[in-house]
């Protein structure tokens, strides 16, 4: 038995090696499919007629609109969303479609879509060695590949890019330079407040924009119920476009068009949900979040670290409107602005904090007693004490009277560990802890 | 049992035999072969960079640029990078070909030039950001490829917003003193230098220790650069780098900028200036003994080069 088991084994071996057809299950082989793949991807790229609508989603979070028109010669002309230079005047360069694990698309010289991918940090406001960590290398998955829709993975730092077919309208528009009128929604900015409303139609919003992030949260009461709804957004020449529509009630509203700014009178208009409307400043949230200032106060204690802000406080429409970031200490460089609830068992600490190599040091502030949290969802700081000097007339001294201000602050939460904290006196003044 | 063994050998070897002719008789051809992707280089529709460089490196020098991305020409696949803007890459090979191509050319002719230099330069738009907060310049492979950063950042005479305080330094730091640099390696890695030369600093070499001094504390140990003081051969072709792209003059202030007193490795002012002295004889001598090369005329060549680019 054991022996027949293993003339078996040196019969099949015989065999197998007889067997030297090349049958495969594809009818061609897998070169000839790649190169076939490759073509076909480059020439429907190239035969849109009015070219492609882009929103490219970085690896490092938000969402960006550009308008891609690709010709046969390797050459790519675009617009983008990210700068008003870029929205106004198209750039050309260079694409090339090339065989690697998966085909690929490879923007290969520099442009528009490069600068959020720029590890170089000034150019996109991004981290130095990172940038917005996102791609211009692009997997192309055949399952991916409709004929108006394209989805593409990057290659190295994941971002989805999504192709769309542009129509001879869109291709117009971005021709004309109606992506740079989109972009004066960036305007929203420019207002005093910390507080923005717009009402469309039977609907009063609280709009809060991230330019950095690319997200726009809009709050609004259904009756007396908070209601709140976030999303990504990205310019197109339509105006500004929402990556999830916000469903309220019979109103739906999928992103602002008709977008004008008038520079005079500070004033943003838009379009959406069926309705227009001018944005308007206010200066206390349309809902008031109770709870915040006690949780913002709270947070720190529970998990023993304390709260910290790079820039200071925003005044009048100023950053840093106090200078903290050109503080210096002897020898020591300013790191950040520090508020440590329960610093000790008596009061709070309120101060710049400087660095050196050996470490990071208070060495001037003031003392917070414990806060106050009116039922109006306020907190209100008063002096306890002060640590070391605090110079006269400087950042710490003008930063500790506005803390002390008597109308307190709004404690308004930006994200799972972010807060924005606005005076109550006027909401035009606030400072971003993280 | 025996018998069994016995059986079993003969037939493996029968087997054996017998896969193996059946296998060979059937390799007479190796099948067809498709149009591999990518098999020969890659190609697209050239353009007006891509006949410029054929024209001005490929067809006289034998040098090609790869402007465009290819992730793999790149050392680190972890690190960010960007390709260069097109716009950037004829000004900048222009400038490499001005200030290093044609000095050699001139000087030492045609055949010495295409033997020697590097083939292939590689072009990073962006920098390459080390964790330790560095950023790399430049870095060749064995003699062959050299790849250069930052080609975004390049600015000289004539382009938008060009500033000559900033950017004359940081094209000639940068992206001449690295082409000037690597190639003193080929030459030296060619013909090796005068051994005494590794005799002048010999106790002063300090390795990888070399990035915590500054240029001038290594000037007063008789170094031209601090990078000098890292090894016999960067010593060499960073003087090399120097002389070049300083030119004699510059060369010779950074000699008398050297301070009075003795430097904390205990060497003097006058000491310190000898040993840069003697290195650049030696080197001199070199170029003229080993390559018939007259250094001071390249020096002044490549120095006219860089007076009408900035």
């Amino acid at each position: 038995m054991k022996n027949s088991l293993l003339y078996l084994l040196f019969l099949t071996t015989v065999f197998f090696s007889c067997e030297n057809k090349d049958d495969t299950v594809f009818e061609e082989s897998a070169d000839v499919r790649l190169n076939a793949a490759l073509a076909s991807y480059e020439k429907q790229l190239v035969e849109a007629p009015y070219g492609w609508n882009a929103i490219i989603y970085p690896g490092g979070g938000g969402s960006y609109g550009f308008y891609f028109k690709f010709d046969d010669k390797n050459r790519v002309t675009m617009y983008s969303d990210f700068s008003d230079a870029a929205a106004a005047k198209s750039k050309e360069s260079s694409y090339r479609l090339k065989a690697m694990q998966t085909p690929s698309l490879i923007f290969d010289t520099y442009s528009y879509l490069h600068v959020l991918a720029d590890p170089d940090e000034e150019v996109n406001n991004g981290v130095r060695g990172e940038g917005l960590k996102s791609d211009f290398e692009f997997s192309i998955y055949s399952d991916s590949v409709k004929t108006d829709v394209i989805t593409l993975v990057g290659r190295k730092n994941q971002s989805r890019l999504v192709l769309t077919k542009a129509t001879q309208a869109q291709a117009t528009a971005y021709t004309n330079g109606d992506l740079a009128k989109a972009l004066l929604f960036n305007n929203i900015a420019k207002y005093i407040p910390y507080f923005k409303r717009v009402t469309l139609g039977a609907n009063t919003y609280e709009i809060t924009v991230n330019q950095d992030t690319r997200t726009i949260k809009m709050t609004w009461l259904n009756g007396n119920v908070p209601k709140t709804f976030s999303t990504s957004y990205y310019m197109t020449p339509g105006g500004v476009a929402f990556t999830s529509a916000l469903v309220n009630g019979s109103q739906t509203i999928t992103g602002f068009s008709n977008i004008t700014w008038n520079a005079n009178s500070t004033q943003l208009g838009v379009s959406g949900g069926g309705a227009s409307g001018v944005v308007v400043s206010a200066i206390k949230p349309i809902s008031v979040d109770l709870a915040a200032a006690r949780r913002w106060w709270q947070a720190p204690v529970e998990s023993g670290g304390d709260w910290r802000s790079e820039n200071g406080f925003h005044v009048n429409g100023v950053d840093d409107a106090f200078k903290v970031k050109d503080l210096k200490y002897n020898n020591l460089s300013y790191a950040f602005y520090m508020y440590a609830p329960a610093f000790n068992s008596r009061y709070d600490a309120f101060a710049p904090i400087f660095y050196d190599e050996d470490g990071i040091y208070l060495e001037y502030g003031h003392a917070p007693a414990k806060p106050t949290f009116t039922a109006d969802g306020r907190v209100v700081f008063t002096e306890f004490g002060a640590f070391g000097d605090i110079p006269v007339g400087g950042a710490a001294e003008k930063s500790g009277a506005l803390l002390f201000d008597t109308s307190g602050f709004y404690l308004i939460q930006t994200s799972d560990e972010t807060y924005d904290m606005v005076s109550a006196k006027d909401a035009k003044s606030w400072i971003t802890w993280e | 049992m025996k018998i069994l063994f016995r059986h079993f050998a003969n037939y493996l070897f029968a087997a054996l035999l017998f896969s193996t002719t059946l296998t060979s008789c059937k390799e007479e051809d190796i099948g067809n072969v498709d149009d591999i992707s990518g098999l020969g280089g890659e190609d697209w529709v050239a353009g007006p960079i891509d006949k410029w460089i054929q024209d001005s490196l490929v067809v006289p020098y034998n040098i090609s640029a790869k402007y465009k991305w290819d992730q793999f020409e790149f050392g680190n696949l972890t690190k960010n990078l960007v390709p260069p803007d097109e716009s950037q890459v004829i000004p900048l090979l222009s400038t490499i070909k001005k200030a290093w191509t044609n000095p050699y050319v001139e000087e030492a002719g045609k055949v010495f030039y295409n033997k020697y230099s590097p083939k292939f330069f590689i072009l990073s738009g962006s920098n390459e950001y080390n964790s330790e907060g560095s950023v790399t310049l430049g870095t060749a492979e064995g003699g062959r490829k050299v790849i250069l950063y930052g080609v975004n950042l390049f600015k000289i005479k004539g382009m938008a917003g060009y500033d000559a305080a900033k950017d004359s330094s940081f094209v000639k730091d940068w992206f001449l003193h690295t082409i000037h640099h690597e190639f003193g390696h080929i030459l030296h890695q060619t013909v090796l230098y005068p051994v005494e030369y590794k005799n002048i600093s010999k106790s002063y070499y300090q390795g990888g220790n070399w990035i915590n001094w500054s240029d001038a504390d290594a000037r007063r140990d008789g170094f031209i650069t601090a990078y000098s003081s890292s090894a016999f051969d960067e010593d060499f072709v960073e003087m090399i780098a120097m002389m070049l792209t300083e030119g004699k003059a510059g060369f010779e202030k950074l000699v008398n900028s050297i301070p009075e007193g003795t430097s904390s490795h205990g060497v003097t002012k006058a000491q310190a200036q000898a040993a840069l002295r003697q290195k650049e004889a030696i080197i001199v001598a070199y170029y003229k003994n080993t390559w018939k090369i007259d250094f001071y005329s390249l020096q002044k060549r490549v120095r006219t080069s860089m007076n009408k680019l900035f």
